[in-house]
């Protein structure tokens, strides 16, 4: 049995040690905003928060979340309406399929979180995940328009 | 086939305004639908559900993979029924004949077509409603429908004063003929079309709440991982069950064409399960290829094939060599099925649902009354959900054990198991004139045909496919150099189809994907052969082609052709049709010690009447990126008849960091609609090696680029 608190909710969930954090969200906590694409901490759909720092959670074993940690995923950087990161995500129109759009909007939460004016070689650093429709060009406009939003 | 689809299509929307729980002129195909166990009141109509509460919600008849189809088909909607855009909300269609696409005569998404195909049905859908509720209204007071005016979804009689929503209206408006030919809003009184109007999925796609395949959740749901025969075709030799089982939460191990599904609890104890299994395969259609043997399969049918003989020193004999590549969509295949003794349910990311519920029908022996497909949305489709080989994979292993079983492929499995876009071989030979002007052009092409391929897996129709090997017939891999817009004297074009047992499939933009690198190369290499610039060489051979004529001028501006560069900057241009657009893109680059650099690209499309201009700006950057990452970096490497490579590691894709600023200009025109999601991919190879031509003056004939300038 192991304790998560997740989006400020505590939970118990009865897996393998070994089960990645990712599979946990989706298929016992039912947490299906937070994607699946590729195992291997390439691609960045499974881009979660714990204490804030941007982990992709496919390849992080749920045992190794400490006691005290807080997850937090898509469905819960927004509590009270949307973020600004979502807000300027739907201004600049940035989801074509989508299915990137979750990992992409939490690695851009943490960026702004602790940088609130990233230049574009910073932007280019943390935003890593792939999106395989090329939606690049208008992630790094909304990134810029949610610092304007945050300001 | 088009009356009968009509006729359907006019009945739906009988069943379809129904609403307040009434469902009313039921088709006998719809009622398959309507019988979903729903209370009535939920249950939704063929195309368009009046609530009585006012929402409107339409049923979308294509996949939505990334292409605003949600968007822009509600946009036609609304205009026609004279709705306000945000009252509309949609669903995507199941599986249905209703919903068969009218260019297609199948239900599917692909070939970028879904406004090209269904502008004209839609807009008659929303008129037709529209004058039904107004028929509605004027039975009602008692007036002539022709002194009724509509607005934003009430009908008003302006002499009585008299108005009413069209949800008070519905039930009545249900009951009426349906008009076989509606009056259609005068385009000058649009509101919405040629308007960007946000995307109806967008809220769902910033907040995680959009279903994808991958979502599904099905009360008692078994999960799946597979394992499938490395070399393509091949079949399961052996299997120890028992491998497979150990792993704890395991609880089936079920084999299945190509490969073995481990079922467990939970997908984590699946795929374990499936890593643990102990499994060998035998046989297949790709035994021992590499890319050296398929290249050289390739190189001796060109020789076969022969070539044109050139004279003098103003002539091209120039080789194009482009690879396999992956759809990579960044959801994975998936699928869920409940397939039980009576019925089949489905629930699948698919661009082909029809086909996809016909082949679930085969494999469970139900008819197809039985088989219910859901839709959701795709996580990229690109052409790969053109295939229903994890439709049927899920359909099988819930078959086996009785119980909804959702089936999740590995990125591995994915990257190892795609239907690729073909590699292939060109050779093509310019012969130009006195002026620089070419006064023939040969080109000889050599690889798989897409086309035999899907006739004979997809439809089973294997003497169909074999016909098309044997008369080395494709369009679908000659598309884009078969008929070329340059007036180039004599031109020839001889295809042959060699197939070295690879699967093979449709890839964004298709034919165009290769073809348009090549050719779009080739007339660059002339240009510089004849000392011309590039641009207006290719000007001066599109002189019959004005709507080309007049994008490359519109390009010319956007993008300062000829205007001057930082120093080591330096410009290419393509341009190129596929699916009824042109699209031309200017590519801005550097290169700085054998590093290239894609700063900025400019892309002019042509895609006639249009409905949302943000929509076809994304669609036109994302074609970019898409271009730019299979130009760069993509390739499939194949040994002993399998794929290496295996996930984002080895198969890299384009990231954020390589992406180029894109600018997009859309020309304004009232041209028959053209297609939007893939024409602007071919153009974007050529144009940014053409740049690396004129920046470095190395030719490009290879891709991807890889290390090519280091």
């Amino acid at each position: 049995m192991k304790q998560l608190t997740i989006n400020n909710q505590v939970v118990t969930v009865d897996v393998d040690d070994d089960t990645p954090l990712l599979w946990v969200l989706r298929d016992e906590v039912g947490l299906t905003g937070t994607k699946f694409g590729c195992g291997i901490a390439q691609c960045g759909a499974c881009t979660v928060h714990i204490d804030g720092v941007p982990v992709r959670s496919c390849s992080y074993p749920v045992n190794s979340v400490p006691e005290s940690a807080q997850i937090t995923t898509i469905e819960g950087i927004g509590a009270n309406g949307l973020h600004a990161v979502q807000q300027a995500w739907l201004e600049e129109q940035v989801p074509q399929c989508g299915y990137c759009q979750s990992g992409q909007i939490m690695a851009a939460t943490a960026l702004l979180a602790t940088n609130r004016a990233p230049s574009d070689a910073e932007i280019d650093a943390a935003m890593t995940n792939i999106c395989r429709c090329g939606t690049y060009p208008r992630i790094r406009k909304a990134i810029r328009r949610a610092a304007e939003l945050m300001a | 086939m088009p009356i009968t689809r009509r006729k359907f299509l006019y009945s739906s929307v009988l069943t379809g305004l129904a609403g307040s729980g009434l469902l009313l002129g039921c088709s006998s195909t719809s009622k398959q639908i309507l019988s979903v166990p729903e209370p009535a009141d939920t249950a939704l109509g063929l195309w368009i559900r009046i609530g009585s509460d006012g929402t409107i919600t339409l049923v979308i008849p294509a996949a939505e993979m990334g292409q605003g189809v949600t968007t822009s088909l509600s946009t036609i909607v609304a205009e026609e029924l004279e709705v306000d855009y945000e009252s509309i909300q949609t669903v995507l269609a199941p599986a249905n004949e209703e919903y068969n696409n009218p260019e297609m005569g199948m239900q599917g998404t692909g070939g970028s077509n879904s406004v090209i195909a269904w502008w004209e049905p839609l807009r008659k859908l929303g008129a037709s409603a529209r004058v039904m509720l107004v028929q509605a209204a004027a039975n009602r007071w008692q007036v002539p429908a022709e002194e009724c005016t509509v607005e934003d979804g009430v009908v008003l009689h302006q002499a009585s004063g008299r108005s009413a929503r069209y949800e008070e209206l519905t039930v009545e408006a249900a009951r009426l003929d349906i008009p076989s030919d509606p009056p259609l809003k005068d385009p000058k009184r649009y509101r919405y079309v040629g308007k960007s109007v946000p995307r109806k999925d967008g809220l769902e796609k910033v907040t995680g709440t959009a279903e994808f395949g991958i979502d599904v959740q099905v009360p008692g749901m078994l999960y799946a991982a597979i394992r499938q025969s490395p070399v393509f075709g091949g079949t399961v030799a052996s299997f120890d069950e028992a491998s497979a089982r150990q792993v704890k939460g395991v609880v089936a191990v079920v084999p299945v064409p190509n490969g073995v599904a481990v079922v467990a609890d939970r997908f984590w104890s699946a795929k374990k399960g499936a890593d643990a299994l102990k499994v060998s395969f035998s046989g297949g259609t790709s035994v021992g290829a590499s890319n050296a043997s398929i290249l050289q399969s390739y190189r001796q049918a060109l020789e076969e094939s022969g070539k044109a003989e050139l004279t003098g020193s103003r002539g091209l004999d120039v080789e194009y060599e482009l690879p396999f590549l992956a759809h990579a969509t960044m959801e994975p295949m998936n699928c869920t099925a409940d397939v039980q003794p009576d019925r089949c349910t489905v629930w699948a990311p698919t661009q082909f649902p029809g086909v996809a519920r016909t082949r679930a029908a085969e494999l469970t022996g139900l008819e197809e009354e039985q088989v219910t497909l859901n839709c959701t949305y795709l996580g990229g489709g690109f052409g790969r959900r053109a295939e229903v080989d994890f439709v049927a994979q899920a359909v099988l292993i819930s078959k086996a054990v009785g119980k909804p079983v959702k089936l999740v492929w590995t990125r591995e499995e994915d990257t190892q198991h795609d239907f690729y876009r073909p590699a292939y071989l060109s050779r093509v030979q310019v012969q130009l004139n006195e002026q620089g002007a070419p006064e023939s052009w040969d080109h000889q092409l050599a690889g798989p045909s897409i086309l035999s391929q899907i006739t004979s897996r997809l439809m089973g129709l294997e003497f169909a496919g074999t016909v098309m090997n044997w008369l080395d017939w494709d369009m679908t891999s000659t598309e884009g150099a078969g008929k070329i817009p340059y007036a180039v004297g004599s031109h020839n074009v001889d295809y042959t189809i060699v197939d070295p047992g690879v699967p093979v499939g449709f890839w964004r933009s298709v034919g165009s994907s290769h073809n348009a690198f090549t050719v779009e190369s080739v007339v660059d290499e002339a240009a510089h052969l004849a000392g011309r610039d590039p641009l207006e060489y290719r000007k001066a051979l599109l002189q019959e082609h004005p709507r080309y004529v007049a994008l490359l001028d519109q390009l010319a501006r956007d993008s300062g052709w000829g205007t001057p560069l930082p120093a080591g900057h330096a410009r290419g241009v393509a341009i190129h049709e596929s699916f009824k657009s042109i699209v031309g893109e200017v590519a801005e680059v550097s290169v700085e010690n054998g590093q290239l650099r894609v700063h900025r690209v400019y892309a002019t499309i042509d895609c006639g009447r249009h409905i949302n201009p943000d929509i076809i700006t994304a669609q036109v950057q994302g074609a970019i990126c898409f271009g730019l990452s299979a130009m760069l970096k993509e390739q499939i490497t194949l040994k002993d008849g399998a794929v290496v490579n295996s996930n984002f590691h080895d198969y890299p894709l384009l990231r954020l960091a390589e992406a180029p600023d894109v600018s997009v200009s859309i020309m304004q025109n009232n041209e028959a609609p053209g297609g939007v999601g893939e024409p602007g991919v071919p153009p974007l190879a050529p144009a940014v090696c053409n740049a690396i031509f004129a920046a470095t003056g190395k030719r490009i004939r290879k891709l991807p680029l890889a290390d090519q300038l280091t």
